[in-house]
């Protein structure tokens, strides 16, 4: 029987490894697959980056946290990380999860049903570190032994033990992107405790009391974007330069006149697309423009920064962050004057905008916003663009980006479409708001540091493409073009990454995309089809 | 003493019940953090569908079923349906134990307050007397029979056994010696039902002459020691279920202009905040609104 992984280890033996996943622990993939990763190795952390950086939970490093100097930098630390857990429990430094959090470590009956729902947890071959409940447990142990008042040792007795060290945090820390906050532990609750949210709270922490965040989400990422005005880099000068030359481009592929609309005032509708699009995915920035103006649609894409990009890193690990990006997305809107603002094919933008930050923008901040699914919908069976469905007469399969189907409860309008416009269009199992996470979400899309790919790839995003490759089962040949329709910027990321990783064009014949490139191409308006099976 | 301890088990939990519930309550409003699916979505629900997915949905009335909601609840707190749905295994277990421990005893419990007040003797008497013998009874046989699957699963399930701790044991075999002792209670006394209700009596009548035999007392000052216990832990989570259902996972109102919400969110951006890290140094002199108004450097 596999040997369980103490709680009470965490804080032991920081310069060894807690545990290590190995290829073999792995459920098989089906073939060609199985040969494919067996032969493929997973890059080793070498001496030296192990000698500077913290190495000692896994045998992945997402972080390259660099190791303290000395004792007293460790010490500083580990009271920061105790002055940190303390703030999470104030009103006044954490009024907006104060609730949901304090439920969750009070009440957890450690019966682990969120495990089995969890797919990192199930695809790591059942790998103790990787249940929701164990970075939740080491918090609850944390919090109830050096958090809250009283003996600790009664505390170990009701609650067990924890060592709080630089172990311990070092690990903790690292723990923290290990998890792809998809809330399908959550969902699973009967109590209704939400451990991805302890994940969330965690990161929350780290960043805005340490200072510790990823380089991809923080420097690279929401600094990055609120200094420039987008994570990819792109000032506003090179954004409206790029989409000039998409809107080009594709004027010379369709023979339409293909042209985006800028900071149109009083406009009906502002259009947010995730930059990333932009720069890896222009095909659906492009359709997005060709189906609005076809459709008669009064637009608009901001160049205010950061408004070109919807992206919000914040909300994988700082609330602040979060903040700062959503009030400056909605004081462009406002500034422009528009009636609603659309969410481009991007999931966390959603969650971002539509929910997490509707609670902060107040007074005339508060402009509608909306997803791109019933606005996409709502084009699509207006009757004003004539569409021919036998156009996309190619299997289809939907991934449901956990952030827009889970978290927002967005899952006909998409499907509808789908339904009429792709006559192979066919469901993973399951779908909807049981579906399983891309492997990329909570950003490990765009966070590919030292082996975390290999782990990403491998270990988060297996589930998915196991279901991927059932979808398709009954045309595994790579002959015949199989599309999946991923309408989401990060999961589209993770999705890319797992097929390059396993050539799944080569041996299946995989495509993935978003849900407006389908829509583009089944339109009668067009004589080339839109999307293009060679890379 | 056994009458005083009845008053100060009833005290004590429901005290602690309100505490408890009071202590939440008063927590601040928290951002939105919703989780299909939502009940109250009509027509919606059965798929996990919300108000988002109508086009211009802020333009529409709201749709709500509040029959949805206590359907969706009764299911749970009668049959568990989450765990039948999501661990089958643990519920074999937990149902019996939630809902003929639980459940049932405290009907049982309800009932012979109901002839203690109600006064009833005769026929009418022995056919609630038997009533609540067969509902005790059965109560103490799936509550045990539960009790002891949960321990066997805490002390041999890979899974669960590593995140068990003492005091996980100690509430299991508290409850298993209550319903031990009710079982044994039951089977050793002839007028068990009858003297529990005229203990119930004395209870109301603030008599405290009347006598229990031995092993009823021990049963009753068992469920009293574990009623005073109750409120000081985890298994208090039949209220903070109510919250993370209603207050988190189905809250899902949007901010309106001009409305509570907007007034109490002002409250709160107007708090001063103290985490330290660079980008925020917030020192207790910086409210939310000032760091996320804050430019940052270029």
């Amino acid at each position: 029987m596999k040997k369980s992984l103490k709680i009470s280890d965490f804080g032991k033996n920081g310069d060894r490894l807690l545990t290590t996943v190995k290829k073999d622990d792995l459920p098989p993939l089906p073939p060609p697959y199985d040969k494919i990763e067996a032969e493929k190795k997973w890059v080793e952390i070498s001496d030296e980056k192990k000698r500077r950086t913290t190495c000692n939970l896994d045998g992945f490093v997402a972080l390259s946290l660099p190791r303290p100097k000395d004792e007293g930098e460790e010490k500083q630390m580990v009271d920061k990380f105790v002055a940190g857990l303390e703030k999470l429990l104030t009103q006044e430094n954490n009024w907006g999860f104060l609730q949901p959090l304090t439920l969750t470590l009070e009440y957890c009956a450690k019966c682990q049903t969120c495990s089995s729902a969890c797919p990192v947890y199930e695809e790591s071959g059942k790998n103790d570190l990787y249940r929701p409940t164990y970075r939740a447990e080491i918090w609850r142990r944390l919090v109830n032994k050096y958090i809250k008042k009283g003996p600790k040792w009664l505390a170990t007795l009701k609650h067990g033990d924890i060592d709080l060290n630089w172990t311990t945090i070092s690990r903790l820390y690292e723990l923290c992107y290990r998890c792809t906050m998809c809330r399908r532990c959550a969902q699973s609750c009967p109590m209704g405790v939400d451990n991805a949210l302890v994940t969330h709270e965690l990161r929350k922490m780290f960043s805005q009391e340490l200072g510790w965040a990823p380089k991809e989400l923080h420097e690279s990422g929401t600094m990055k974007q609120l200094q420039v005005g987008s994570s990819t880099g792109m000032s506003q000068l090179v954004v409206k330069d790029n989409l000039d030359f998409i809107d080009e481009d594709y004027s010379e592929i369709t023979g339409l006149e293909v042209k985006t609309p800028w900071d149109k005032k009083d406009a009906d509708v502002l259009l947010i697309h995730n930059a990333g699009e932009i720069m890896a995915w222009p095909e659906n920035p492009a359709a997005f423009t060709i189906l609005l103006n076809a459709a008669g649609v009064n637009w608009t894409l901001a160049s205010e920064e950061p408004s070109y990009d919807g992206v919000n890193y914040g909300l994988f690990y700082d609330d602040f962050q979060l903040a700062r990006i959503a009030l400056k997305h909605a004081a462009s809107a406002k500034r422009l004057g528009v009636k609603k603002v659309i969410m481009g094919e991007c999931g966390h933008q959603h969650k971002a905008m539509m929910t997490i930050s509707d609670r902060i923008l107040i007074g005339d901040m508060n402009i509608p916003k909306e997803s791109c699914f019933p606005f996409l919908e709502e084009i699509v069976f207006s009757g004003k663009i004539k569409f021919d469905p036998s156009k996309n007469n190619f299997p289809v399969t939907l991934h449901d980006p956990c952030n827009i189907t889970r978290n927002l409860g967005i899952v006909k309008p998409q499907r509808r479409i789908l339904r009429y416009l792709c006559p192979q269009f066919r469901e993973m199992t399951p779908h909807g708001v049981d579906n399983y996470c891309c492997g990329g979400g909570s950003g490990f899309a765009i966070m590919s540091g030292n082996n975390f790919p290999d782990w990403r790839i491998s270990v988060s995003g297996r589930r998915k493409f196991k279901q991927i490759l059932d979808a398709f089962s009954d045309h595994p040949a790579p002959e015949v073009k199989k599309y999946v329709c991923a309408p989401c910027s990060n999961c589209k990321g993770q999705i890319r990454d797992i097929f390059a990783y396993y050539e799944a064009d080569k041996h299946s014949g995989l495509k993935y995309g978003g849900l407006v490139e389908l829509i583009v191409n089944a339109m009668v308006d067009l004589k080339e089809p839109f999307i293009k099976w060679e890379e | 003493m056994l009458i005083l301890l009845s008053y100060a088990a009833v005290v004590v939990f429901v005290v602690g019940a309100v505490y408890r519930t009071w202590k939440i309550r008063r927590m601040p409003m928290h951002l939105r953090w919703e989780l299909a699916p939502v009940p109250h979505e009509k027509g919606k629900a059965y798929y996990g569908g919300s108000y988002f997915e109508d086009h211009e949905w802020w333009t529409k009335r709201r749709e709500k079923s509040l029959a949805n909601e206590l359907w969706y609840m009764f299911q749970e707190i009668v049959f568990l349906k989450g765990i039948w749905k999501h661990k089958r295994d643990l519920w074999y277990f937990s149902f019996p134990f939630h809902f003929g421990g639980l459940y049932l005893v405290g009907a049982s419990v309800g009932l012979l307050f109901l002839g203690a007040i109600s006064g009833l003797n005769g026929s009418f008497a022995s056919v609630l007397n038997i009533l609540i013998e067969v509902l005790l009874g059965t109560g103490y046989l799936m509550g045990g029979f539960g009790v002891l699957g949960l321990l066997y699963r805490r002390l041999n399930d890979p899974d669960v056994k590593p995140f068990s701790t003492f005091a996980h044991y100690f509430n299991l075999l508290f409850l298993l010696g209550i319903y031990a002792s009710g079982l044994y209670a039951m089977f050793s006394m002839q007028r068990f039902v009858a003297d529990l209700t005229g203990f119930a009596v004395s209870l109301i009548t603030f008599n405290p002459d009347f006598e229990l035999a031995a092993p009823a007392v021990l049963h009753v000052f068992l469920a009293c020691a574990f009623l005073i216990y109750l409120p000081f832990t985890y298994m208090m989570h039949f209220i903070a279920k109510y919250f993370f259902y209603h207050d988190i996972r189905w809250n899902d109102e949007p901010m309106t202009a001009g409305g509570k919400m907007e007034k109490e969110v002002t409250r709160l951006l107007g708090q001063k905040t103290t985490w330290s890290a660079p980008h925020i140094n917030g020192q207790g002199k910086k409210t939310w609104v000032d760091v996320a108004t804050e430019e940052v450097k270029k």
